[in-house]
């Protein structure tokens, strides 16, 4: 699951695969923003098959709880 | 246009600020849920969409058709010398005719996004955005609205958002009389293929079938009868 994430994130966020972890969130990426973080959702939407509430976006600022969420509502283990 | 809406069965709600207007529609469509709102004012737009809101919930369409057509060339000469476009005239224009798209959508969006709905913006633009000699506001704004069309369909297509525009040509309508002579309304009906001005009803069919094409996005629907400019 953890690669499946990341290397979305580095696909969408157009950064090297090596540089993603748990700590990388929006405010430590300058492309990274509310557009490029759109982007991100809908992607991991289509990728793992569901709609996000906003209320899950919005906690979503990070790898770690992008993580947190998709595990929450059993996408990933 | 409400018709057009009511006839495809839709829920409608219209943000006016003619109270007078509003009342008349209310009595002939009981229906249609009525808001006093300057759609010009920034704050009055946020507190009726926020009641609307807090009663019907996000909205799935939104239709940006409020505007008021001007003309006044930005020089004129006369007796007394050289006359400027009044910059009163001309804020007024923009606000009525593109800041009011801006403040609608912006606070109608927002709610379509907190509560993931999916739907369409539709811009009642103008052909008069590619350049109307004598009206200075009114093609800048509708020119704006293009491009706020252009700029919001990237934004938020990704969200289940569309946004569209339909510009229409010359219509047959109370502020076309107003704003432009008779001359000028002849003259420019002779630059239609078809030799007339367009109907009300033919403009608002153009907006329900851009509404229900679920790929039509960030463009301008052009409905002028073949003008020729």
């Amino acid at each position: 699951m953890d690669q499946n994430v990341e290397s979305l994130v580095a696909e969408v966020l157009q950064i090297p695969a090596g540089t993603i972890n748990d700590d990388l969130a929006m405010q430590d990426v300058d492309v990274w923003d509310s557009l490029k973080h759109m982007e991100l959702i809908v992607s991991l939407e289509e990728k793992f098959g569901l709609q996000l509430s906003f209320e899950e976006i919005v906690t979503m600022q990070s790898v770690g709880s992008i993580k947190r969420v998709l595990k929450d509502r059993g996408a990933v283990n | 246009m409400v018709d057009s809406l009511i006839a495809k069965e839709a829920v409608v709600a219209v943000f006016d600020l003619n109270a007078d207007g509003l009342g008349e529609l209310a009595r002939e469509q009981p229906g249609v849920h009525c808001v006093q709102c300057d759609v010009s004012n920034h704050a009055d737009v946020v507190m009726a969409t926020t009641l609307y809101h807090e009663e019907f919930g996000a909205a799935d369409v939104l239709i940006n058709n409020a505007g008021i057509l001007y003309s006044e060339p930005l020089i004129r000469i006369s007796g007394s010398g050289v006359e400027r476009h009044d910059p009163e005239s001309w804020n007024k224009v923009l606000a009525a005719d593109l800041s009011s798209v801006f403040y609608m959508t912006s606070c109608v969006v927002a709610k379509m996004i907190t509560t993931r709905t999916r739907g369409v913006i539709a811009n009642i633009s103008s052909v008069a955005a590619s350049g109307n000699a004598g009206q200075s506001a009114y093609s800048a704004a509708k020119a704006g609205v293009n491009a706020l069309t252009a700029v919001w369909a990237k934004e938020l297509g990704p969200m289940g958002i569309r946004v569209v525009a339909v510009a229409p040509g010359f219509t047959e309508t109370d502020s076309t009389k107003e704003a432009l002579s008779e001359g000028v309304l002849r003259e420019t009906t002779k630059r239609v293929p078809l030799r007339r001005l367009g109907k009300p009803q033919e403009i608002a069919q153009g907006v329900v079938s851009v509404l229900e094409n679920d790929f039509f996005n960030g463009k301008i629907f052009e409905l002028d009868g073949g003008l020729i400019v």
